[in-house]
């Protein structure tokens, strides 16, 4: 249920950015741009597991026996970490998609900023943030 | 500690680090300036070295951190480090060049440090070998080089309202990539769960012998085609190259039609050859048919322009074509093609743009038709352009025209008979709009030297003429003395297509 509302939310999110994006307007232009960054960012958090309340740290060894969990590649015997046995819940999230979110927010956040700053000296230069009149180049 | 284990993490970091110190130097040019010609010299030294190291001694890995596989690694093959040698090149000759042609106050304030910025994204995005990291070198790329896209230039032939357009359209067009390139990686992290190159290869292979190969990763692939497309301006997604290349100052219009371009070509090499080759068989007609497309649409919009760095642009667009053409036919001397006619084409564009920012100091003016009779004022000019031109245009015994040969023999042996066709064609074409711009900018009437701009009598420095002399000899270098070029370009194309030694190279150290 969960991850239905998820997806639907992560989807919602793209279509209003895509739509934004498609306005006259700069600002909202680049409004949509940051709406679609978020949506992609909640994408790559979505990719981890949701339902786990512990820290994601291996404590006794590569395999949990207790458990079942089998955290390391063997590809000899075609196993790709991590496999969870059927019936089971895996109470991990994730801790690299997290790190890949806050690469990715941090640089959405420089884009944005300069991408603003652009569109001040836009309106400083064309008087107006339509963006059908940026069009004196051509050829 | 030994120094040549490094040289992997050095070429990323002094750029790096050297970005941080030039905004802090800022009150003192001159030594800015020295600083930043040493460092770049120097950094060519090393790529050098580490191509020599890695033809000598194979694969060199370099795990940043010790994390093995899980963290980040920059593995230098003959692909990557053969880029880095040639980026290197190009940025230090278009270094030297562009400390006479900016403008002083945009120069020491902020160019140095955003030069740095951009090789350091440039060498990062050759030697990284994650695909996440990938990506952050391809927005170091792209927020550098839109700040040296509106750094204005001696003269003021470009208007900055016109830097501000081109500009913004690069930087959403190329957000737009980056975001799906995210999407990309987060779906391929969500099915295999890595996101080394080489460890995707090694699962992504080990699926598909199992025959549980998700049917999504064919998406994910195509999702990478627009997302290098993008940055090579390949057809659908090329209409950004011909407004942001021309309103560049010179130097770095080079840096982006010679080396930036070829970021994509690069990524399709590396990602489609080592992660992807279960579902090239999908991609390869489909990389045919746009680089064809591509050839036509870029060498007929070339023909109509007037002004010399748009044709040069449109030039750019339909020589990228050619590149993409020999990766899409994919067999080892068809790669070997495509990799040559990149050198190539990489050395002889950014030398006609070098050139055409002299040829626009000279005459003040962009437009071709304004100008006329320059082989009598500007000799040195006339005689690069007629190099660079007829290397571009495919004729011998410059570069050009071993890369062209080469590509149609592959072509021919690959049975490629109607793309051969349609290549040759457009060469043809090439000819014909890189001819009469020369006829237009060099001979005919003399126009009243009166007309040209202010900086007209200023002359060419050695700064601006000994970078171009530079890359013409190496133009003709490449198209007289072309065996070394094409026995490293045959050495990587057999890398790409038998990527185990890779795989080994990269795996073999970690065992966590």
């Amino acid at each position: 249920m969960n991850n239905t509302i998820l997806s639907i939310t992560i989807a919602l999110i793209f279509g209003i950015g895509t739509f934004l994006m498609l306005r006259r307007d700069i600002v909202k232009v680049i409004i949509g741009l940051s709406l679609i960054s978020h949506a992609v960012n909640l994408l790559i958090v979505s990719t981890g597991v949701f339902d786990g309340e512990k820290a994601p740290i291996i404590s006794n060894g590569h395999h949990d026996s207790s458990s079942g969990i089998i955290f390391t590649d063997k590809l000899s015997d075609g196993i790709f970490a991590p496999i969870v046995p059927s019936g089971m819940e895996v109470h991990f999230v994730d801790p690299l998609v997290q790190a890949l979110v806050l690469t990715a927010i941090v640089i959405s956040l420089a884009t944005t900023a300069f991408i603003l700053i652009l569109a001040y000296r836009i309106h400083e230069e064309y008087g107006t943030t339509d963006i059908r009149k940026l069009r004196r180049l051509r050829g | 500690m030994n120094i040549q284990e490094h040289l992997p993490i050095l070429l990323v970091a002094t750029p790096i680090l050297m970005s941080a110190l030039m905004i802090m130097l800022r009150s003192r040019p001159t030594f800015q300036k020295t600083l930043n010609i040493i460092v770049s010299a120097s950094l060519l030294l090393m790529s050098i070295i580490l191509l020599l190291q890695v033809w000598n001694s194979g694969i060199q890995v370099y795990e940043v951190g010790e994390w093995g596989k899980y963290g980040i690694m920059l593995v230098a093959d003959l692909l990557g480090s053969g880029m880095v040698v040639l980026s290197s090149g190009i940025s230090l000759l278009a270094l030297i060049y562009s400390l006479d042609y900016i403008e002083g106050k945009s120069l020491n304030t902020t160019y140095h440090s955003l030069f740095n910025l951009l090789v350091a994204g440039l060498n990062g995005t050759f030697l990284t070998g994650d695909i996440f990291n990938m990506f952050v070198f391809f927005e170091i790329l792209l927020l550098s080089s839109c700040g040296l896209v509106v750094a204005s230039e001696n003269g003021g032939v470009t208007k900055i309202s016109d830097k501000m357009e081109a500009t913004f359209k690069y930087l959403i067009l190329n957000i737009i990539g980056s975001m799906l390139m995210l999407v990309a990686v987060a779906s391929l992290y969500a099915t295999v769960g890595t996101l080394n190159m080489a460890d995707l290869s090694v699962k992504i292979s080990a699926l598909s012998d199992a025959g549980t190969l998700p049917w999504h990763i064919y998406f994910i692939a195509l999702l990478f085609l627009i997302v290098f497309g993008n940055k090579a301006a390949i057809f659908p997604l090329h209409y950004w190259l011909p407004d942001v290349h021309p309103t560049a100052p010179s130097p770095i219009s080079a840096m982006l039609s010679g080396v930036m371009i070829k970021v994509g070509a690069y990524g399709i090499l590396r990602v489609y050859f080592l992660v992807f080759k279960d579902a090239l068989f999908l991609l390869q007609p489909i990389i045919i048919l746009l680089a064809l497309i591509t050839i036509a649409i870029g060498a007929i919009a070339a023909v109509g322009q007037k002004d010399v760095k748009r044709l040069l642009a449109y030039s750019s667009v339909s020589q990228i074509g050619y590149v993409f053409l020999g990766i899409g036919m994919g067999t080892a001397y068809a790669l070997t093609a495509s990799l040559v006619y990149l050198v190539n084409h990489a050395i002889a564009k950014s030398m006609l743009f070098l050139t055409s920012g002299g040829i626009i100091h000279h005459a003040g003016t962009r437009d071709m038709h304004q100008m006329g009779g320059m082989v009598k004022s500007a000799p040195l000019m006339s005689s690069m352009f007629l190099i660079g031109a007829m290397s571009i245009a495919g004729l011998p015994p410059l570069g050009g025209f071993i890369a062209k040969f080469v590509l149609f023999d592959a072509a021919m042996l690959g049975e490629y008979y109607l793309p051969l066709l349609i290549g040759f064609a457009f060469a043809v074409f090439t000819i014909f709009y890189m001819f009469r711009a020369w006829l237009l900018m060099f001979w005919g009437e003399t126009r009243d030297s009166d007309k040209y701009g202010p900086y007209s009598s200023h002359g060419l420095s050695p700064m601006i003429t000994v970078p171009i002399i530079i890359l013409a000899a190496a133009v003709l270098i490449l198209g007289v003395y072309s065996e070394p070029l094409i026995a490293l370009s045959s050495e990587i194309a057999n890398q790409l297509l038998d990527p185990q030694p890779y795989i080994n190279a990269v795996l073999g150290g970690s065992v966590r």
